[in-house]
């Protein structure tokens, strides 16, 4: 007797201490929603549905550093039971792996209906909205010193290889992201040779303190703006975050020549997810974000993305698609070969 | 101490320390080991270690001279240089890292060193600033009449050389499993790689677990054997508690050194400490951008500072670009006059002070969630972390397993911070645990409960080697004589062992709350723990960081420190991490 109370001093504290672990679970969302869109941009969102709704969405953002991928992995592991109802993807490549594997749900959302159908799965998976294009930031003052005439400063992917620019010029490892979707891209546009002499050029490129490879878009960003880099390749997002921020910068859509490759313009994408636990929520939830509203909300806010749509308004600094001379890209080639480039990519960056 | 009790802990701590470890080794496919002979992996893992003693290095060689300095000399203010000395080691290294590169162009690897040095040197300062003040006064009499301060330093550091040396092996671990700090430090200039980019690749980018675990087995053996000469030095009593029978050693004087000493003292403080922070508070009153000429010249005139220009300006044929309004062509604002400060600083600081309020407005606005989340996840981390420290602590120092125990121990702690965390992702969302609720505890992965496993397994270990080197300094003889008064072993613990080391125990729970509040790398891979205040900031300083992610951080850092500043004000026993 004088041992059982003698343990259940310990016993009681450590039942109660085990109780309250397993009550820490929280309340059950309404909606569960996985972002790789930046949590800066689209945090604000998803407020305003639940403000609009009422429905409580549990909101689970990618970090930076493993962009898109992260998320997308973790989406593979948890088939066998999904907890995420709806996949916001930043970009198009990972979402077309998705639905090839089987791991979304087809919804054709009413809000799509006016999205051109170049942003749209013939299948339904997925739906393309509010754009992102890959652009030159230039920082005017250090790239002034350098040359005078503007005309002749950076405006092709192809002068990240070319003196002198290479020597000032930076693009982010492209192991992720866009630069990863970019770099992906440009595989497939110039074969695997080319690409990887380009790659070869890079890397060696950096070992002699030439282009500089950042850890990311925005550091990308940051780094041209403070004139530690006089430009580089990052997004139109990352742009306009250092011009709101007053750097002395300068945005260049590359490669708009007649015969050029045009730039990369990448769509968020936007999925049900198979089996998913909230399905009717989720399927709200993709209307919403594949409104006319939301493309404005996205076009006016610090990530000045392009609306899909020609009439929704926009700031002046968002251009209208039709002004751009964009890549032609088959998604799909692209992303069915994205595990081998990645790969390459790999053994050329991680060295 | 109960044999049960002690069972019950130690099976808890295998269950949250050792399984992850253990069931990661398990996804190892036969090919992911063919990886380990590439040439790359090796070239990785040959700059790794390089790096990890160099930072090994400088910590000896910054530690040494300010943990003894602070402890045992009379350099200026080394009551309050001592305590602010470890604030480094709990503060984010990436922290460390963004606000260095913004004040100075330091790039590539050198930087990278010179900046973990700046984070991790206070855990040799640590170690030997107690060594120092252990050392017997006969000791230092006697060589003080032999030769005067060169002869006692001679011989002191003979004495504290060990104590410092298993500091420099903890730094070594510590910086080997850190790529955040190098990769945004490369981020201009060389790009410098590091063993544990490529583990975290392996996991994350290419959906490979077992590739990532294998991978991390080098890692894995090399932090294993930098840890080792920690409990060999322990166990030769290196770093033992003062014997009853020494005598505290006196305040050395430093005579004409005494001001240099402190100028060196100071130096090393703010480098680690106060410039960093006071970066930080600059950049979340908008400092950088306030002080532009262009901005400063609106002040002058009265205006707002100039609104970004959105109007397009052609340069090339079939090109759009956008430039700022300042920018007419290239060219660069002309540089402001002394006078044209003094005139615009009114205006200016004001401007920086409504920035600097509105930036941790926005920053409590956005982040209030996360950073409640993050307290709340740390508090009961440590808490549990402290019982379970307590026990196995104590068992470690008095049973005849405690070495294995102690062994056990380093485990977490040498597995890097992704791999600890595959692993308890894996442990606890396994199919085992769904069949064994009726698939009632699928969603327990997704839970704050299983972030609160994640860090109580992660940094346990903090707790149990604290506790451990604790208990080493209470006399057995009075646990013996409440045993012989009938008192069981949880009394004798709670009532005679828990008074004496009540310094000691505040310590691991401060630590562990700091360590788990700025846990980054294991915390990655779980849903709650990645919904923290840290993981916020982390997305913040990647994206191009503004005044709020400076507020932000500047916020976290006080989080982390505030407990230990409680403690520091309001107890009469200091908080002690060594005996």
């Amino acid at each position: 007797m004088q041992l059982l109370r003698r343990r259940s001093r310990v016993l009681v504290p450590v039942v109660a201490a085990l109780v309250a672990l397993t009550a820490c679970s929280g309340p059950e969302p309404d909606v569960v929603v996985y972002t790789a869109m930046d949590q800066v941009h689209s945090e604000e969102i998803l407020l305003l549905f639940q403000e609009r709704t009422g429905l409580s969405v549990r909101m689970e953002f990618d970090i930076e550093a493993n962009k898109t991928v992260g998320m997308v992995s973790r989406l593979r592991q948890e088939a066998h039971a999904p907890r995420c109802d709806v996949f916001w993807n930043n970009e198009i490549a990972n979402t077309i792996a998705l639905a090839n594997e089987g791991l979304l749900e087809p919804y054709d959302s009413p809000s799509a209906a006016d999205i051109p159908a170049t942003y749209r799965d013939p299948e339904h998976h997925w739906t393309g909205f509010a754009l992102r294009a890959r652009c030159l930031i230039l920082n005017t003052e250090r790239l002034g010193e350098i040359e005078e005439d503007p005309s002749l400063w950076p405006s092709s992917i192809l002068d990240l290889e070319s003196s002198p620019w290479n020597d000032v010029g930076s693009v982010a490892r492209p192991l992720t992201g866009t630069t990863l979707t970019h770099f992906a891209v440009l595989y497939n546009l110039w074969g695997d040779d080319e690409a990887r002499r380009f790659v070869g050029d890079l890397v060696a490129d950096n070992a002699n303190g030439g282009v500089a490879l950042t850890s990311g878009n925005g550091p990308l960003m940051r780094s041209v703006g403070e004139g530690a880099l006089a430009w580089g390749f990052t997004d139109t997002d990352d742009f306009n975050v250092g011009r709101l921020r007053g750097y002395p910068v300068e945005r260049r859509f590359p490669d708009q020549g007649e015969r050029e490759m045009g730039t990369l313009v990448i769509p968020n994408t936007v999925a049900l997810m198979k089996n998913a636990p909230h399905a009717e929520n989720g399927r709200r939830l993709i209307d919403f974000l594949l409104s006319k509203e939301v493309e404005e909300l996205l076009a006016r806010a610090d990530s000045a993305q392009i609306p899909t749509r020609d009439d929704v308004p926009r700031p002046a600094h968002v251009p209208n698609l039709g002004d751009l001379r964009a890549m032609a890209v088959d998604w799909e080639r692209v992303g069915a070969d994205l595990p081998r480039v990645q790969d390459d990519l790999k053994q050329a960056f991680l060295r | 101490m109960s044999r049960w009790l002690v069972s019950l802990c130690a099976v808890v701590f295998a269950l949250l320390a050792l399984a992850p470890v253990a069931v990661t080794l398990l996804r190892i496919e036969s090919t992911d080991l063919g990886t380990l002979l590439e040439p790359r992996i090796w070239s990785l893992l040959a700059r790794t270690v390089g790096l990890g003693l160099s930072v090994a290095v400088g910590c000896l060689l910054v530690g040494v001279p300010f943990g003894f300095l602070v402890a045992r000399t009379d350099v200026f203010g080394a009551r309050f240089l001592r305590p602010l000395s470890i604030v480094p080691l709990l503060v984010p290294t990436l922290l460390m890292a963004m606000t260095w590169t913004a004040l100075s162009d330091l790039r590539g690897s050198v930087a990278t060193a010179g900046l973990l040095v700046l984070s991790y040197f206070p855990l040799v300062s640590l170690f030997t600033a107690r060594a120092a003040e252990r050392i017997d006064a006969r000791q230092e009499e006697s060589a003080w009449s032999l030769g005067g301060l060169a002869a006692v330093l001679r011989a002191d550091l003979g004495a504290i050389l060990p104590a410092s040396l298993a500091g420099a092996c903890l730094a070594f671990t510590f910086a080997v499993n850190d790529f955040s700090v190098p990769d945004f430090v490369s981020s201009v200039g060389v790009k410098f790689n590091v063993y544990a980019d490529e583990i975290f690749a392996n996991w994350s980018q290419f959906e490979r677990p077992g590739l990532a675990v294998a991978t991390a087995l080098p890692l894995l053996v090399i932090t294993l054997a930098a840890l080792a000469p920690v409990l060999v030095l322990r166990r030769r009593g290196a770093l033992a508690p003062v014997t009853s029978s020494a005598i505290a050693p006196a305040t050395l004087p430093l005579g004409r050194l005494r001001w240099p000493a402190t100028l060196f003292a100071f130096a090393v403080v703010a480098a680690s400490s106060l410039v960093p922070l006071g970066r930080l508070g600059w950049e979340a009153s908008g400092g950088p951008a306030a002080w532009r000429p262009v901005a400063v010249r609106a002040a002058i005139a009265g205006e707002d500072a100039p609104p970004a220009a959105t109007a397009p300006r052609p340069v090339a044929p079939g090109s759009a670009t956008t430039g700022t309004a300042s920018m007419a062509g290239a060219v660069r604002e002309p540089a402001l006059t002394f006078d044209e400060r003094v005139a615009a600083a009114p205006v200016v600081v004001g401007r920086q002070l409504t920035t600097f309020a509105g930036a941790f407005g926005k920053a409590f606005d956005r982040a209030r969630d996360d950073v409640r989340r993050s307290l709340w996840l740390s508090v009961v981390a440590a808490t549990f972390a402290l019982a379970l420290g307590l026990v196995l602590g104590h068992a470690a120092e008095r049973s005849r397993h405690g070495t294995t125990l102690l062994m056990a121990a380093l485990i977490p702690i040498a597995v890097p911070g992704t791999l600890f965390g595959i692993g308890s992702a894996t442990l606890w969302d396994g199919a085992w645990l769904a069949s064994l609720t009726g698939g009632a505890s699928t969603d327990f992965y997704a839970t704050p409960a299983m972030a609160s496993l994640l860090y109580i397994g992660r940094l346990s270990p903090f707790a149990i080697l604290i506790v451990a080197g604790a208990v080493g300094s209470v006399p057995k003889v009075s646990e013996w004589a409440a045993a012989s008064v009938g008192a069981g072993p949880v009394t004798t613990l709670t009532r005679i062992v828990t008074p004496a080391i009540t310094g000691a125990l505040a310590a691991s729970w401060i630590c562990v709350y700091a360590f788990a509040m700025r846990e980054l790398d294991s915390a990655l891979v779980v849903p709650e723990a990645r919904r923290t205040a840290i993981v916020r900031v982390f997305n913040g300083v990647h994206f191009g960081r503004d005044e709020y992610v400076a507020a932000l951080s500047l916020v976290l850092i006080f989080t982390i420190l505030l407990p230990g500043m409680l403690w520091a004000a309001f107890s009469k026993r200091p908080a002690k991490v060594l005996p």
